[in-house]
């Protein structure tokens, strides 16, 4: 005789864990949750994020936000276009020493190039370290080397690329099909020839859309380690910020958010054009 | 012979003799090569002549960077390092030359670096909060209207584009100096980057599992909560903790310009030009970022593996 039992006692009987969890899983997950939520509430107690402390300062976000319409530049609108070029010369200046740094380390890398593990070994593990420095540090760090300016933002910029320039070079040249150059070699070609017309055509078109990735992210890089002290638009824009002149802040805000996606537009399009 | 020759023929050559269509390939292949070289020579010429501009305009060749530059990298770098002193090197703090000298204000900087972590968590958990019924909104699939996709989408690229440090600057202005405008400035980036990651997760997700919700009467919430969230919740783990990560780094780089953690007193060592100082903070920070990065990198491993084996 069969019982007509309902599909989910049916269910139930089949599969017990599959329709209600053991109480004991729930509870567990339940104490879980408890534990997340206290700590998170304690993290936020220990920063200060009161509702209190919260409300003040979006009033006077507010109030700021108030001054910054319309945007106004004051007069200085050929200044901050002037700092935006800057911003670029020291983003493109700063990507072109890293890629020259980073393409004989990117060569040297690759394990289908040099086949000797140890020197593989101890070049990526290196770039693996310099990589975990960031832009800002390398930034302070040659500013009190050189001094406030542009240069030590070309050269943080530089310094903080090449790590990621020479690895991304490296797995290119690694992933490269081998067997162009050796057609090349078996049909009378020699090793230069092999590289400049077998290897080149494969990795070229990779590392130039790497590149102009790295000139992207580095303008906005370059933006920010002018807030540092090293030139260019963050320069102005934080001078701005300390006098409390936000409709130019405004201004310079908007200005910089075109050129970035001018910027990002152009370099879509010609990588594009190279893949 | 002719694929050499790209451009269509309008004349009919198959009258013609060997001679002619060999003269006529060699004048079209040297009339393509001259013009690819003069293409090429145009294209050096305004390349070289941007690249040197950028070197100009970023004042590289023109700085003058005092007599002894190289002088002054290498008085730098001798203080940068510490003076340890291996015989004294476990003395109190008031030794030259012992660790605690060198860490002189210790525990501070290990409330700070607790304080970074702190802010770093927050942060991702409110933007990873905010940025979860943003993007529904911002899927293709599962978004109400267009215009609010268009909206959202367009909403977060433009927060994308500003750098942390520059909101950061701007909620220093109205909030004081402290860990909240850094708080604040986290959030909204992570919550602007993680909305597009998470709408591209939703746009991947199998829809048949919501229609058969659907089919079998569960409504929006419903399908949303037993049809999308199981398939995409490790991924969006993983990617809230791939922001864990960068938000580490990025609370730790906020306290240069006063938004708290250990970035306050990177920049006040800096400021008083205490090299050795500034190193140790250094080397305690990266520190921090390289054991965060391998943890989260584990729990990811496990997430992602997790959802392959299912």
């Amino acid at each position: 005789m069969i019982v007509q039992l309902d599909l989910i006692e049916r269910a139930t009987l089949i599969a017990p864990n599959s329709v209600y969890l053991p109480w004991l899983n729930r509870f567990g997950r339940w104490i879980c949750w408890m534990i997340a939520v206290i700590l998170f509430v304690g993290m936020c107690h220990n920063l200060d994020l009161s509702f209190d402390v919260l409300s003040r300062g979006f009033t006077k976000l507010g109030t700021l936000t108030k001054t910054m319409f319309p945007p106004f530049a004051n007069g200085a609108e050929l200044k901050i276009l002037q700092a935006l070029l800057v911003t670029f010369a020291m983003a493109l200046s700063g990507t072109v020493l890293g890629i020259i740094v980073a393409l004989p380390l990117g060569v040297i890398g690759a394990k289908n190039v040099v086949r000797n593990s140890v020197i593989h070994f101890v070049v990526r593990r290196t770039l693996d370290i310099l990589r975990g420095v960031p832009v800002l540090v390398w930034a302070l760090v040659m500013i009190s080397a050189f001094g406030l300016g542009p240069i030590a933002g070309v050269i943080a910029l530089a310094l903080a690329d090449f790590p990621h320039l020479a690895k991304q070079f490296a797995e290119a040249l690694e992933n490269s099909d081998t067997r162009p150059p050796q057609g090349i070699l078996a049909s009378g070609g020699n090793r230069l020839e092999a590289i400049r017309l077998g290897l080149l055509p494969q990795v070229v078109p990779v590392m130039a859309s790497q590149s102009l990735y790295t000139l992207e992210s580095n303008f906005r890089h370059a933006a920010i380690l002018g807030v540092v002290g090293a030139g260019g638009i963050g320069f102005e824009l934080e001078e701005r910020i300390r006098i409390f002149a936000f409709d130019q802040v405004a201004w310079i805000v908007v200005a910089y958010v075109m050129s970035v996606t001018l910027l990002d537009w152009l370099s879509n399009q010609m990588r594009s054009r190279l893949v | 012979m002719s694929k050499f020759v790209d451009q269509p023929t309008i004349f009919d050559r198959s009258s013609w003799s060997l001679e002619q269509i060999v003269e006529h390939f060699e004048a079209e292949r040297s009339r393509q090569l001259r013009r690819g070289r003069f293409v090429q020579l145009l294209q050096v010429l305004v390349i070289t002549g941007l690249f040197g501009g950028a070197f100009q305009a970023s004042g590289f060749f023109s700085s003058y960077l005092g007599d002894g530059a190289i002088g002054r990298i290498a008085n730098f770098l001798s203080r940068l390092f510490p003076h340890l002193q291996p015989d004294r090197l476990f003395e109190d703090r008031a030794t030259s030359g012992s660790l605690l000298y060198w860490l002189y204000d210790l525990n501070l900087w290990l409330k700070l670096l607790a304080e970074t972590v702190q802010i770093a968590i927050v942060a991702t958990v409110l933007g990873a909060v905010l940025a979860l019924p943003l993007s529904f909104l911002a899927a293709r699939n599962l978004t109400p209207a267009r215009w609010i996709y268009w909206t959202v989408r367009r909403t977060s690229e433009l927060v994308r584009t500003l750098p942390d440090i520059i909101v950061a600057l701007i909620l220093v202005a109205a909030f004081g100096l402290g860990p909240i405008p850094g708080v604040i400035a986290l959030t909204l980036g992570t919550a602007a980057s993680l909305t597009k990651l998470f709408a591209e997760a939703n746009e991947a997700a199998d829809m048949h599992q919501l229609e058969a919700l659907q089919s079998a009467g569960g409504n929006w919430w419903q399908q949303l909560r037993f049809g999308l969230i199981p398939q995409v919740l490790p991924n969006l783990a993983s990617y809230s903790l791939l922001r864990l990560e960068i938000n580490v780094g990025g609370a730790a780089a906020l306290g240069i310009v006063g938004a708290g953690g250990i970035g306050v007193e990177l920049s006040r060592a800096i400021t008083f030009t205490e090299f050795d100082t500034y190193f140790a903070l250094l080397l305690l920070t990266v520190g921090l970022i390289f054991v965060f990065d391998l943890t989260s990198e584990a729990v990811r491993d496990r997430l992602i593996g997790a959802e392959k084996a299912a």
